[in-house]
């Protein structure tokens, strides 16, 4: 396990077998996919802090992968990023960073800050030149205020006051661009960020279910998993089902009786180990 | 004694059968400031003197009982900067332990684990042996609990220890008053008296130091103003 996390890294993917990787796909193999998050995340700053938002759907091209799937991640206790593209890669980035940010804390004896984050966040995907799929909307808490950025895959980002990534983004932008104003309270925040979730979830394919949302203030960070359920079962027959003898045709019947093939032999000793 | 002869090398065996290294670090602990630790029915003490090599030292900047995880902690006796690496090493190894299984490390886990750092330092060209022993109190799945690691890498589980200058007597004094279902505010008490018992001047809420573990399993310093209160239920 030593060397696993040694900094800084050599530097980047080892591309030693994309020749071989686009030989193999000329010749006809389909490569395996890779599980999207579709997506649509938000964030504004509000008031006393910042509310971040996510959908809850993951896609594997045309199917639903996961229904429910949490996008919200745990950086610090008191900094979330909702996390847009390749799923594993928002996962295993978003993990990395929660990791040194503990040490961080461990060897300054201070709270984290959201730059931090930001900055270990934009050297990793730099370093790996976007093949890292990671879009994402930091936000937090701390010292010096409420703060909230987007990461995009190449390293690159941006400080506002409201944001949308995903595919969703554009449904979910246009709901921002109409209804933020500064100095927005708890519940109006809350409303706007849910509003624009669903904008994303009814417009998007790539977005569905169900609306995570984050409230994170000085001193209190509360994570509201299904804050709502737009889309709950419709179908499930409480009845459930009942087949009648006959409903099924019997095309064909064959019987072997096993006796006759059998030699069963009475008493006989027991199995020696 | 034959002894001296081979105590050059630290990777080399004596003919008694000893690494004199380890024995002069032993030793190099034996001099440090005294440190003790207790295991109460639901939850654990360490403690430690906090004597500083002058009264124009801020004693604020001071920290010797550290935090490895949210509910495992350190104390030591012996050289403070080699406990400042270890600290660092175990750390890294809870947080690498932590994304590979997504589990937090167990108690005894990491301290096979920093046990397995100080045994390297014993074994390897060009180091020494650190010249500390540490107390490592934790509190998880398998209740409280309290370990010793010495330099040699070699770790035991105690009820009660302590270690430093005045371990004979630390030892003996802990002895008569241990017992098996002590709550944890009696510990604290003991660890005080016991810390009392062999310090040269008078002990005050900012010359010790004291961490504590309870059934919430999140590991605390106290901080003087509830060292102070402890001291006055001691008086």
């Amino acid at each position: 396990m030593t060397g696993s996390m040694d900094l800084p890294a050599k530097g980047g993917f080892d591309f030693d077998l994309c020749r071989r990787n686009n030989m193999l796909e000329k010749n006809g193999l389909k490569l395996p996919g890779f599980l999207k998050t579709g997506t649509t995340i938000v964030g504004l700053v509000f008031q006393d802090g910042v509310v971040l938002g996510a959908d809850t759907r993951a896609t594997e091209g045309p199917i639903v992968a996961d229904k429910n799937c949490e996008k919200i991640h745990f950086m610090a206790p008191n900094i979330y990023c909702c996390g847009a593209g390749t799923a594993a890669d928002t996962e295993a980035v978003t993990d990395m960073v929660s990791s040194q940010l503990q040490l961080h804390r461990y060897a300054t004896g201070r709270e984290s800050r959201v730059i931090t984050a930001l900055t270990l966040l934009k050297s990793h995907l730099f370093r790996y030149q976007g093949h890292v799929s990671a879009a994402l909307v930091l936000g937090g808490v701390d010292c010096t205020g409420p703060h909230l950025h987007t990461v995009y895959p190449h390293g690159s980002t941006d400080t506002l006051p409201f944001a949308t990534m995903g595919s969703g983004s554009l449904a979910a932008m246009s709901v921002f661009e109409s209804r933020f104003k500064e100095g927005l309270t708890r519940e109006e925040g809350i409303e706007l960020v849910s509003d624009a979730i669903r904008a994303g979830i009814f417009n998007d394919l790539g977005s569905g279910s169900n609306v995570d949302v984050c409230v994170i203030t000085k001193g209190k960070t509360e994570y509201l998993r299904n804050h709502q359920l737009p889309n709950p079962r419709t179908y499930a027959s409480s009845k459930g089902f009942s087949f009648t003898k006959g409903q099924t045709e019997v095309l064909s019947t064959k019987i072997i009786p096993l006796k006759q093939k059998v030699e069963v032999a009475e008493g006989g000793d027991a199995m020696e180990e | 004694m034959g002894d001296s002869q081979y105590s050059f090398s630290l990777t080399t065996f004596s003919p008694s059968g000893k690494l004199v290294q380890i024995e002069h670090a032993l030793t190099a602990v034996g001099s440090g400031q005294t440190s003790l630790g207790i295991k109460a029915a639901n939850g654990v003490v360490i403690a430690t003197e906090k004597k500083l090599p002058s009264i124009l030292v801020d004693e604020t900047s001071v920290q010797k009982i550290q935090a490895l995880t949210p509910n495992i902690g350190v104390v030591y006796s012996g050289m403070g900067p080699d406990f400042r690496v270890l600290v660092r090493k175990s750390r890294k190894q809870a947080q690498q332990y932590y994304r590979l299984y997504k589990e937090h490390i167990p108690v005894t886990q990491l301290v096979r684990e920093t046990a397995a750092v100080m045994q390297e330092f014993t074994q390897s060209g060009g180091v020494r042996p650190f010249g500390v022993s540490l107390l490592i109190a934790g509190y998880d799945d398998n209740g409280p609990q309290l370990y010793q690691v010495d330099p040699s890498g070699s770790y035991f589980s105690w009820k009660a220890s302590a270690m430093g200058k005045n371990v004979s007597n630390a030892k003996t004094f802990l002895e008569k008053r241990y017992t098996e279902d002590m709550e944890l505010d009696d510990a604290i008490h003991t660890a005080i008296l016991t810390l009392k018992e062999g310090y040269e001047g008078q002990i005050s809420s900012n010359n010790i130091e004291i961490g504590i573990l309870r059934a919430d399993r999140e590991f605390k310093v106290l901080s003087p103003a509830e060292i102070k209160d402890f001291l006055e239920e001691v008086e």
